[in-house]
């Protein structure tokens, strides 16, 4: 798998993605929510982050607006120095496609595909050739030591496997974010370390992780940690 | 590419994930479909067959001179006419110039044919070479008549492939051969083409393998004894001459014929009106039946696709989520449905040739449904196209749906 540049130790590193002075409302049968408020931060290249906050505390919201699933009310979301909002449905999609890697709390596997089948699914919206992506999937699958189960059905794999199946989804698209939302959620203690340790192992290799949770334990095990309540966002202190 | 792959494969394993239901919609292709390729073999056969005779019996041009009885009042001046005679036929070639083709014909419809103890009933007519191009005849092997064979009322003959048969056996050649006619050997000069066009097992155009031709002189003096011709028939230079050569030719005859009408000159223009009137109405009521097909085929795939759409809300999600762009998620969908579309159509195109043959073996010939390429184009067409129909509609609500509210979805 190619990684991309880590930090140099000359200066900070890239920035990947900002959000400034983002907001987002929800109309909520008569009343509006404010799901997040005035939200400013940077992302660079290579950090791993943690966001922490209770449910219903609007990081759900922050992951959606994170990965352009969602937009904005107010303020602007910036990757790679473009606003967002400048980009139309399409073009999201192939951001995503390409460069942004999802991992979800509830696996989100298609029970239908293989584990090698789902693996591959994000190579169709890409421009990846077909021999190309079969080498693609094979890396994927032995980064997160998955290899022997390529032929099975998420229906025949443990919670744990599952997981780690769809993050070698998340990945075999080479992204230059991974944006994991509550990935240990399901899993028990054990595996769930399992799981925290890969994300660590793949921010060595110098991957950009963004992990939301609610647990305080998980959260401490990232640099840098943001902290959401009632969709206000602060800085948290390095583990 | 890659992706209307993928959108072949999920329709397939769709299918497969659920199999009665997709059963039950494949059917209702199949059935549209079968029913559309037997209806449009209906029509082929029927329209086919009547098409051939019409251009076999010499096409739209063709103008026929036929004797009939005169009116209750002519009748008592019937000795006044000489009848239908060469001379006609002379005099129309010499005064109608819009007649290209002239074939004056003696008919001996009891004929008998022998040759080395095989005798074999057939239609003998004695003509000139006009019938070859006006009744479209073609000689495969040996030649026409030639003028010396005309002036000299020479006993040749010209044979169908239906007398070579009877009169010969597999291998032998005809040509140049003996055959007793009327008492007097004529020499074959000529076999004429085999003509087939089957439908079902019956050659619709076995009448025109089933004669044989001598010249016309040596028919009215060696063998009917009389110049009195059973037809006259006659080719307009043009389809736009047809009507004034037509009124040209009347005039002519009856003038020939000191005024008796005991003649009548026809065209095929009456059949061509009831041709295309009987076919405008066949195509109106195919296309409905085509059209009902058509929407019930479209309302069980739509079903199918939004029951399907509504199953798999959280799987469009997590596709969207992991880069498909609206148009992918559209083109995935409608694939889908043309998959399935198709596979009813290859089972309705199967059926439908099962249905044709059993019906070919107990319908007589002529009406039962030809199997014709068409009826293979019109079944995948249309499944192609209620696929592609009833997909669209279920394939925009699903590219329509917001991924958050789709990932949400349990």
């Amino acid at each position: 798998m190619n990684t991309p540049a880590t930090v140099s130790p000359a200066g900070p590193a890239r920035e990947v993605l900002r959000l400034d002075r983002v907001g987002k409302r929800y109309p909520m049968g008569d009343t509006i929510v404010d799901a997040l408020v005035d939200t400013s931060f940077t992302l660079r290249e290579g950090e791993a982050v943690a966001i922490l906050g209770p449910s219903g505390s609007g990081k759900s919201t922050l992951m959606h607006l994170l990965g352009f699933l969602d937009s904005p009310t107010s303020g602007e979301v910036i990757f790679e120095g473009k606003p967002v909002a400048t980009l139309n449905e399409r073009q999201r999609a192939h951001i995503r496609a390409e460069k942004i890697g999802f991992v979800f709390q509830a696996f989100n596997l298609l029970p239908r595909l293989t584990v090698r089948a789902n693996v591959a699914l994000p190579l169709t919206y890409n421009s990846t050739t077909p021999a190309d992506a079969e080498a693609r999937v094979d890396r994927a699958l032995e980064l997160v030591g998955m290899t022997h189960r390529a032929h099975h059905k998420p229906g025949e794999l443990s919670g744990g496997q599952r997981q780690r199946v769809a993050i070698a989804r998340a990945l075999v698209n080479e992204p230059r974010i991974l944006l994991a939302d509550e990935p240990t959620g399901n899993l028990d203690t054990k595996t769930a370390a399992a799981i925290l340790d890969l994300f660590q192992e793949l921010n060595r290799l110098g991957r950009t992780i963004i992990v939301v949770t609610h647990s305080p334990e998980i959260a401490a095990r990232f640099k840098r940690q943001l902290h959401v309540l009632d969709g206000r966002v602060t800085e948290g202190g390095a583990a | 590419m890659k992706r209307l792959f993928s959108g072949v494969i999920n329709g397939l394993g769709e299918i497969w994930g659920h199999k009665l239901r997709s059963l039950l919609t494949i059917s209702c292709v199949m059935l549209g479909v079968a029913s559309m390729v037997v209806t449009t073999g209906f029509m082929e056969g029927f329209f086919g067959t009547w098409e051939a005779s019409l251009e076999e019996a010499g096409g739209l041009e063709k103008i026929s001179g036929i004797p009939k009885a005169l009116s209750e009042r002519q009748a008592p001046f019937a000795p006044v006419s000489p009848g239908f005679t060469m001379d006609d036929a002379r005099a129309l070639q010499e005064l109608v110039p819009t007649i290209a083709v002239l074939s004056p014909e003696i008919d001996d419809s009891g004929a008998r044919l022998s040759r080395r103890g095989m005798n074999y009933s057939v239609r003998v007519q004695g003509v000139t070479n006009g019938i070859f191009e006006i009744n479209r005849y073609e000689v495969a092997s040996g030649r026409m008549f030639s003028d010396l064979d005309l002036h000299d009322h020479a006993d040749v003959i010209i044979i169908g492939s239906k007398v070579q048969e009877m009169c010969f056996k597999p291998g032998e050649t005809p040509l140049g051969q003996f055959i007793d006619y009327n008492g007097r050997p004529f020499k074959i000069i000529g076999v004429l083409q085999h003509y087939e066009r089957l439908y079902g097992t019956y050659n619709t155009l076995y009448w025109k393998n089933d004669v044989a031709f001598i010249p016309i002189t040596t028919m009215a003096s060696k063998v009917q004894r009389s110049q009195r011709l059973s037809w006259l028939n006659m080719k307009a230079s043009d389809l736009s001459l047809l009507r004034p050569t037509v009124d040209a030719a009347s005039n002519v005859v009856a003038q020939q014929h000191r005024g008796m009408i005991d003649f009548k000159v026809d065209t095929n223009a009456q059949e061509l009106a009831s041709y295309s009137k009987t076919k405008a109405s066949f195509v109106v009521g195919g296309s409905a039946i085509a059209g009902v097909s058509l929407l019930v085929s479209g309302i069980g795939i739509m079903n199918l696709m939004l029951a399907s759409i509504n199953e798999r809300v959280r799987e469009i999600g997590i596709r969207k989520a992991i880069g498909a762009t609206p148009f992918n998620i559209f083109s995935q969908f409608v694939a889908e449905a043309v998959t399935l579309s198709l596979l009813g159509g290859v089972a309705g195109v199967g059926v439908a040739v099962g249905v044709i043959h059993a019906l070919g073996t107990v319908l007589p010939p002529g009406s039962a449904p030809l199997l014709a390429p068409s009826a293979f184009i019109v079944g995948f067409a249309f499944s192609v196209t209620a696929g592609v129909l009833a997909g669209i509609y279920p394939a925009v609500q699903a590219a329509k749906l917001d991924p958050i509210e789709a990932l949400r979805y349990e």
